[in-house]
């Protein structure tokens, strides 16, 4: 692009969640797709059925990447995204974001924790960040809780059957973390699977966690790693020798 | 009163998960330390509470017990045929 625009956002209010975005499409003249949603804050009057004054209160910033490889940027790819934006209706692509949040919200307040909830949507999935209080509680032994949580969360937002955008629920930057430490994990049983010359077998993880481990050792040529078991009890197997 | 706070839990969890949140029932059967949650949904959306191989069933029991502990106490989540 000529003109390099970096990350500006802008704020909008609306009466609900929607039609702050609403409005953000409108003024920006983006569609939906284009833009990068941060919700800053909800409407009060929505969701329990409370009536009160607060507006919901959204950050969009136009997404960085740009499709428009003809000679002249700025018009063409402007009046396709108008039309798009009219045919989408505009709208309707917040909805999954906006709803996980106050899921995750409404079963965090009946669990006891009143922790503030933000939601991101990036491009494929969703994620719902819970502002926790350090105690580590809510992510439970080995991420349990909050693995339980963000699967519910799924569950109820998919139930529909129609193809929607994956939640990933975080606190505390445990995600993250938690990839880190596998990774560690991972090299570290990858040395011991070389220096014994003997499989080493992992305990049993979620395809998510052992999809990491896998990545961790891809590059080393001297390992191998399979998985063995079913369900829950899928395990990993790392095994001196080369690729194969 | 702690007891209407798991009751509640997963009343809002379970009618989230089914088709039929209106037919959703959820009662309490208290004991001296652990009570039970009785939870009954209509036949149509038993799949839907329990999941693949248990799977719903032991999330929503994760976060009962994670919940309950909070509050110094245990629950055990039963879904009612």
């Amino acid at each position: 692009m000529s003109e390099s625009s970096p990350k500006e956002s802008f704020e909008f209010e609306g009466k609900t969640i929607d039609e702050a975005i609403a409005k953000a499409c409108n003024e920006l003249n983006l569609s939906r797709e284009k833009l990068n949603i941060e919700i800053l804050t909800e409407g009060a009057a929505g969701f329990l059925g409370l009536v009160g004054g607060k507006k919901a209160r959204i950050s969009a910033s136009i997404l960085s990447f740009n499709m428009d490889f003809d000679e002249t940027p700025g018009e063409a790819p402007l009046a396709a995204t108008k039309q798009k934006a009219a045919e989408s209706g505009g709208t309707e692509a917040g909805d999954t974001a906006l709803e996980a949040r106050e899921l995750t919200k409404g079963i965090l307040q009946r669990m006891g924790f009143d922790f503030p909830v933000t939601a991101r949507e990036d491009g494929e999935s969703v994620t719902i960040d819970i502002e926790g209080d350090g105690s580590g509680i809510l992510i439970g032994k080995g991420g349990q809780t909050l693995d339980a949580l963000q699967y519910l969360v799924n569950k109820a937002l998919n139930k529909n059957g129609t193809d929607r955008k994956r939640i990933i629920l975080d606190t505390e930057n445990y995600r993250s973390k938690r990839e880190s430490s596998l990774e560690a994990l991972a090299l570290k049983l990858g040395e011991k699977a070389k220096r014994t010359g003997k499989p080493v077998t992992v305990n049993p993880m979620n395809a998510h966690d052992r999809r990491i481990v896998h990545l961790a050792l891809q590059e080393d040529k001297e390992l191998t790693t399979r998985s063995r078991g079913e369900g829950a009890f899928r395990k990993i197997i790392i095994l001196p020798g080369k690729k194969g | 009163m702690d007891g209407d706070t798991m009751k509640d839990l997963i009343k809002y969890i379970a009618q989230a998960l089914v088709d039929h949140p209106d037919q959703v029932d959820v009662s309490e059967v208290v004991g001296e330390q652990t009570s039970v949650i009785e939870l009954r949904v209509t036949k149509e959306d038993l799949g839907k509470v329990i999941g693949k191989q248990g799977k719903t069933a032991k999330a929503m029991r994760t976060i009962l017990s994670a919940a309950s502990s909070k509050l110094n106490k245990r629950s055990v989540l039963e879904i009612i045929e």
